[in-house]
């Protein structure tokens, strides 16, 4: 069942930039594969002020915590560089 | 620069081979400059710049790169058909390096080909293919007109191993891609294999992480991928960059909806996210691994993706010497400009010759100084190897004057004795006191600047004209990039936003004198604009608007014709420049002004100056009725007539010296020789008027001061401006005189003085040096604040010069044939003023500009002798608006004519015209010039009925009488025209001719202007100073000079009818109180006081202004209550005798303090 989870997190990066673990509810969360970063438009004109970045930054990765059965979720990145969990696909 | 993916390691370094700089206008949005200084800072050692349809970065990218460090690669994005004119999409071409040359021609004659293909065939080809273009990749062509190259074509230039095309997402092959129609992309590319040499084609890849399902995202790029591996293709990874920086990726989406002309919010196509920025190598690499992963590639897929993009970039380095030919010139060839020989020694033959003719006149004193002073310039000519140059020039000079076209010089080249010889400038040097060095010398290497004026209306001759002559593969029209200002930045913003037109209307009126970058800033500080900056804070959608306007501000926006500039060159220009059709048709290069010295091209600036056009429509006019001819360029120089007319500030219509501020300056001036004229033209200048310049050089000048010349040896130099320093020459000479480092380093120190930083070098220098050639250091200290004060500022006196021929000979034609000059004005328009006041003007000279006749009126102004022995100007006939240039031909061409009847057969006006000249009193002739009949004729022409013809230009016609019906008895009273009724020929004029030549627009206000007390145009310059006045009139110009201290001014020049302008400035104060009524008001009232400027300039200091519609409607008011209480009051008749016996000064001076007080109450309510 996917459900909205909108918690920051923790993510720590592999040497190419990509994700390579969470860290949520203080567990870790290795990512499992490639993951892929979807950069989605805006309607930025619609609010107030210019903004830095007419798209958001999604990362759709597969991770698991320990051993327990992998799971699919999207990473968003704020232009702060913070990290949100945004979604558990299950 | 910020990086999303920040801790992502720099890789090895990326080489971005498709990259859209700003001036891909409406696309691309960051400048050549600023991209190379990122590629560098990123660590990349190559950058390309492949501007959309063009190489119109070029240049300032390859410079850039030079400054930058690393490889300038170049390349163009072009769209592509095939031989049935269908689409192939659009393909990156780009030029390979280390060919001497070759790659670069190549790609110059790829984007020349393509602006010049078939324009409908294309066009047709390309609205048949829009349909699956809409898929395109965010990156759509716009419009289905753009410019188009064959393949065929592609494919020759792309032979010898000349250039690499890149088959990219919006390739045909792309599109296919897109459409998950891998057949047709395999035919479609094997097709390109076909058609191309082997090795001129690669596949690009390109990926902006968009979401899955839409373009740019990793699925159709690594289908892309897989048909290279398949076809055995080198595929290459480039970003598609369309700026520099992600924040930048608003400033697109703005060009978007400018380029397709609708809201962000209705674009079909716009960009699917904000990636296409120049990442640097960490990312791209990232990109290129989730391209990868996502579809089944061969092993090392990855790496050979990143290897060729590499190599092909190293095959595409370009050598700026070798390659593009930077910093080399190349003149036309010998033959061309006429010489067999060797050109120094043709050139000095010239001059020689030039000289004997032209100053043996002068004495052989004279003689000899022009031939010791052409013997100096001919070594700095034959040192930078220019005679070419030179030739050139007077080769193009000798065509134009060939062409019996006026010509004359301006700019620095006017001070060289060869020019004069050569007959390429007319204004003597040696007298005049004009020095070589600021033109051209060994220290100033730069390709010299000749600028030709010549007669506005023979420009496009003149052109065409050097096309024959030197051929077309050797000449071509210059371009000019037009950037965003603020007008045009607020609309297209506004668009954007979708905001309406009305709303985006009213604001961009606004955005009048200040940078669109400072529009925030503005809004705070200047008062005119508080009620715009109290929407802007009540409203989101404008606060934005505000910052998105600041964004365009600067960005090139279009490219279009230079006004003046002509590129000669030899027979590789079109190797080394890309054309397209100029709007006149001719040949333009992508190159602007400053690519020109970069790039060893002649400019040559050809303008077109309107009053050389008028000066010689008076000359033609003078000898149509007269006979004789006028010498214009023989007029003697002291002509004491001239003067006196220049002195009494009677310069409307006066070369240079008509504005209002001029007019003050050149009554405080008093010019009494020629020398004054270019004196005064060189103070009227910013950094002089910021310098306080002319105050200074008026008190010298009058005697209120002693001229202060500092040192005896500095006299010489500085008599003439009575010590002031107000020329580049004064500043060489003093430089020269203080070190004694020659004419040409001290030019190099005059530019200098602008820098602040070079400064203190140049000071230590020139005391050193001075002090050692025996100069004080109390006399050091005085002139080097001087010096260091006049800054870069000042004026060359060689443009003064040239600028004050024109003026004296203008003014020389307004004194002694002022009916025929008024008639060059009024033809060319070649001053600030509108025409109605050059009409009030011939009106108060006694010439009366007579009404549109179809008998008489022609194509241009023509002067008539009158019966009375005196003379008008007949109005011309392409002032009737709506009128079509054929209707006006023939009716040039047929007259006089007989009767209507046979008006209407030779003219065959269409109805709107006829209508029109019945309404003006153009046919007023065929009534007897009854103005009374002039409804009957109206109402028979707007009564006939026909069925529209085509008729041939010189078609026969009958000569049969057809008279206007007469009407006598009842019914003549109902034949009138409603278009008629109620409306003066005033208003009929200013309907059908935007010009009223019966009597003045402000006519119907005089006696008001009466009852209110208004002090005339005409009578202002009898008040003393000081003297409070009403002024009224119709708005006829708005200037905001620079001002000393920063603070705007706004002068108003207002027309009452009754003489030239009476102008009123209102300082920072009288702003705040009038707000934005200074700029709005066209009809208006203003009360201020006169203050004095020299013996004969007047002008007014306004305190306040008031909309005269609104005056006029309140004294109406105030009489009907008047008028009511007289009639309820027993004493009117009493009443109405003591207000009549007031004198009318008193009248005046309480009544309308009456009204304004009320007026005043009003505003401040």
């Amino acid at each position: 069942m996917p459900h909205i989870i909108d918690a920051p997190v923790d993510v720590e990066l592999s040497a190419d930039g990509d994700p390579r673990a969470f860290i949520w509810n203080r567990f870790e969360h290795t990512v499992i594969g490639q993951p892929q970063a979807v950069f989605k438009r805006t309607r930025w004109w619609e609010n107030e002020g210019i903004p830095t970045r007419i798209d958001t930054e999604l990362w759709r990765l597969d991770a698991s915590r320990g051993g327990e059965e992998q799971h699919r979720y999207d990473l968003r990145r704020g232009t702060d560089g913070s990290w949100t969990l945004a979604m558990d696909w299950g | 620069m910020t990086s999303t993916l920040g801790s992502a390691t720099a890789g090895t370094a990326f080489a971005h081979l498709h990259v859209a700089s700003a001036y891909s206008t409406h696309y691309g949005v960051t400048l050549p400059e600023v991209l190379a200084e990122q590629a560098a800072a990123q660590g990349a050692s190559f950058l390309a710049i492949t501007d959309r349809d063009g190489l119109y970065g070029a240049v300032k990218h390859v410079r850039a790169c030079v400054s930058a460090g690393i490889s300038a690669g170049l390349g163009a994005d072009l769209a592509v058909h095939d031989e049935e004119y269908r689409s192939l999409g659009r393909v990156v071409v780009l030029a390979h390096g280390h060919t001497d040359g070759r790659g670069y021609a190549a790609l110059c004659r790829a984007v020349s080909a393509a602006h010049s293909a078939d324009r409908d065939a294309v066009q047709h080809a390309q609205h048949g293919a829009a349909q699956y273009g809409a898929a395109q990749y965010g990156t759509a062509s716009h419009g289905a007109t753009g410019p188009s190259i064959s393949r065929a074509r592609l494919a020759d230039l792309a032979g010898l191993a000349s250039l690499t095309v890149l088959l990219g997402p919006d390739s045909d092959v792309g599109l296919a891609v897109g459409r998950r129609d891998n057949t047709d992309a395999a035919a479609r590319l094997a097709h390109w294999q076909r058609a191309l040499p082997e090795g001129a084609l690669v596949l690009e890849i390109v990926c902006h992480l968009a979401e899955s399902g839409t373009v740019g995202s990793v699925t159709p790029a690594t289908r892309l991928l897989a048909l290279a591996e398949n076809a055995g293709l080198p595929a290459v990874l480039s970003n598609a960059v369309r700026y520099g920086t992600p924040d930048e990726a608003v400033t697109a989406d703005l060009a978007d909806a400018a380029r397709f002309l609708l809201p962000l919010a209705d674009l079909e196509t716009p960009q699917t996210n904000g990636q296409a920025w120049l990442k640097p190598a960490g990312m791209m690499r990232q990109v290129a691994r989730m391209v990868v992963d996502a579809g089944l590639h061969e092993d090392g897929a990855l790496d050979r993706l990143l290897r060729d993009t590499e190599q092909l970039a190293d095959r595409c380095r370009l050598d700026p010497v070798s390659d593009i030919g930077l910093g080399r010139p190349r003149m036309p060839e010998a033959r061309i400009i006429g010489v067999t020989g060797d050109p120094v020694t043709e050139l000095w033959r010239r001059a020689r010759s030039g000289i004997a003719d032209l100053y043996s006149a002068r004495g052989s004193r004279a003689v000899d100084a022009a031939h010791a002073q052409l013997a100096h310039e001919m070594k700095t000519v034959e040192h930078l190897g220019f005679a070419s140059y030179f030739l050139t020039v007077s080769r193009v000079a000798d065509i134009i004057r060939g062409m019996g076209i006026r010509i004359q010089a301006r700019g620095s080249g006017v001070g060289s004795v060869l020019n004069y010889a050569l007959r390429t400038s007319s204004v003597e040097p040696i007298a005049n006191g004009l020095l070589w060095e600021r033109f051209l010398s060994p220290e100033r290497q730069t390709l010299p600047d000749i600028d030709i004026d010549v007669e506005s209306a023979r420009r496009h001759d003149i052109y065409r004209e050097v096309f024959r002559a030197f051929g077309s593969d050797r000449v071509s029209l210059m371009s000019m990039t037009n950037a965003y200002r603020g007008r045009g930045a607020v609309r297209d913003a506004g668009l954007a936003l979708g905001l309406p037109d009305a709303q985006i209307n009213v604001i961009a009126k606004q955005m009048w004198r200040f940078n669109a970058r400072d529009f925030r800033r503005a809004l705070e500080e200047k008062p005119e604009l508080e009620a715009l900056a109290a929407e802007v804070r009540e409203s989101q959608q404008l606060d934005l608007l505000v910052d998105l306007t600041a964004r365009l501000d600067r960005l090139p926006r279009h490219i279009s014709v230079h006004p003046c500039g002509v590129i000669l060159s030899d027979a590789s220009l079109l190797d080394r420049t890309p054309v397209q059709a100029s709007g006149m048709g001719l040949p333009m290069s992508q190159y602007d002004k400053h690519d020109m010295d970069p790039m060893g091209l002649i400019k040559l600036d050809i303008l077109g100056v309107r009053m050389q056009s008028a000066m010689a429509h008076a000359v033609e006019e003078h000898h149509r009725l007269t006979g004789e001819s006028i010498d214009l360029d023989r007029v003697p120089l002291d002509d004491a007539k001239t003067f006196e007319l220049i002195r009494s500030t009677r310069t409307l219509g006066i070369f240079q010296i008509e504005s209002p501020g001029q007019m003050e300056l050149v009554g405080k001036l008093q010019p009494e020789v020629f020398n004054d004229l270019t004196v005064e033209i060189s103070l009227f200048r910013p950094g002089p008027m910021k310098n306080n310049m002319p105050l200074k050089y008026l008190q010298a000048r009058h005697c209120e001061v002693f001229p202060d010349y500092i040192h005896p040896r500095f006299e010489p130099i500085l008599r003439e401006t009575n010590g002031v320093v107000i020329f580049h020459e004064q500043v060489m000479r003093l430089f020269d005189e203080l070190t004694g480092c020659g004419l040409g380093k001290a030019d190099v120190f005059r530019r200098h003085l602008g820098k602040p930083e070079q400064l203190p070098q140049i000071e230590e220098y020139l005391r050193e040096r001075a002090l050692a050639r025996g100069f004080s250091v109390k006399v050091i200290d005085q002139i080097w604040t001087v010096l260091a004060g006049f800054g870069s500022f000042g004026f060359a006196k060689a443009h003064g010069a040239a600028f004050a021929l024109p003026t004296y000979q203008s003014a020389w034609l307004k004194t002694h044939h002022p009916a025929a000059f008024l008639a060059g004005l009024l033809t060319h328009d070649p001053g600030m003023w509108p025409k109605d006041l050059i009409v009030a003007e011939a009106r108060v000279l006694g010439v009366p500009v007579l009404p549109l006749d179809v008998q008489s009126s022609a194509l241009d102004y023509r002067v008539e002798d009158l019966a009375d022995g005196s003379q008008g100007i007949r109005l011309a006939l392409p002032e009737l608006v709506g009128s079509t240039e054929a209707e006006r031909a023939r009716i040039a061409r047929h007259q006089p004519f007989s009767s209507l009847q046979d008006f209407r057969d030779r003219v065959h006006p269409r109805r709107r015209t006829f209508e029109a000249l019945a309404r003006v009193g153009a046919l007023d002739t065929f009534i007897g010039y009854d103005r009374t009949r002039r409804h009957e004729l109206l109402a028979h022409i707007q009564s006939l009925r026909g069925t529209a013809v085509v008729i041939r230009a010189d078609q026969l016609a009958f000569e049969v009488e057809l008279p206007v019906p007469q009407y006598s008895g009842d019914r003549a009273g109902a034949i009138t025209s409603l278009e008629l009724r109620g409306r003066t020929q005033t208003d009929l004029e200013l309907l059908d001719l935007n010009l009223a030549v019966g009597s003045h627009q402000m006519k119907r206000f005089h006696a008001l202007f009466k009852e209110l007390g208004v002090t005339p145009a005409s009578e202002l310059g009898n008040l003393p100073g000081g003297t409070e006045v009403l002024l009224a009139g119709v708005r006829r110009a708005t200037n905001t000079p620079p001002m000393r201290g920063g603070r705007r001014v706004v002068f108003i020049s207002l027309d009452d009818g009754t003489g030239p302008v009476s102008n009123v400035v209102f300082f920072h104060d009288a702003q705040e109180r009038v707000g934005g009524q200074v700029f709005q008001t066209n009809y208006m009232l203003v009360r201020g006081r006169t203050r004095r400027s020299g013996a004969r300039g007047v002008s007014v200091t306004g305190e306040n202004l008031w909309n005269l519609f609104d005056v006029a409607r309140q004294v109406k008011e105030r009489h009907a209550v008047e008028r009511a209480a007289a009639e309820e009051a027993a004493s009117a008749t009493a009443y109405a005798a003591e207000l009549a016996a007031h004198p009318l000064i008193e009248h005046s001076s309480s009544s309308p303090g009456g009204t304004l007080h009320q007026l005043n109450a009003a505003q401040s309510a």
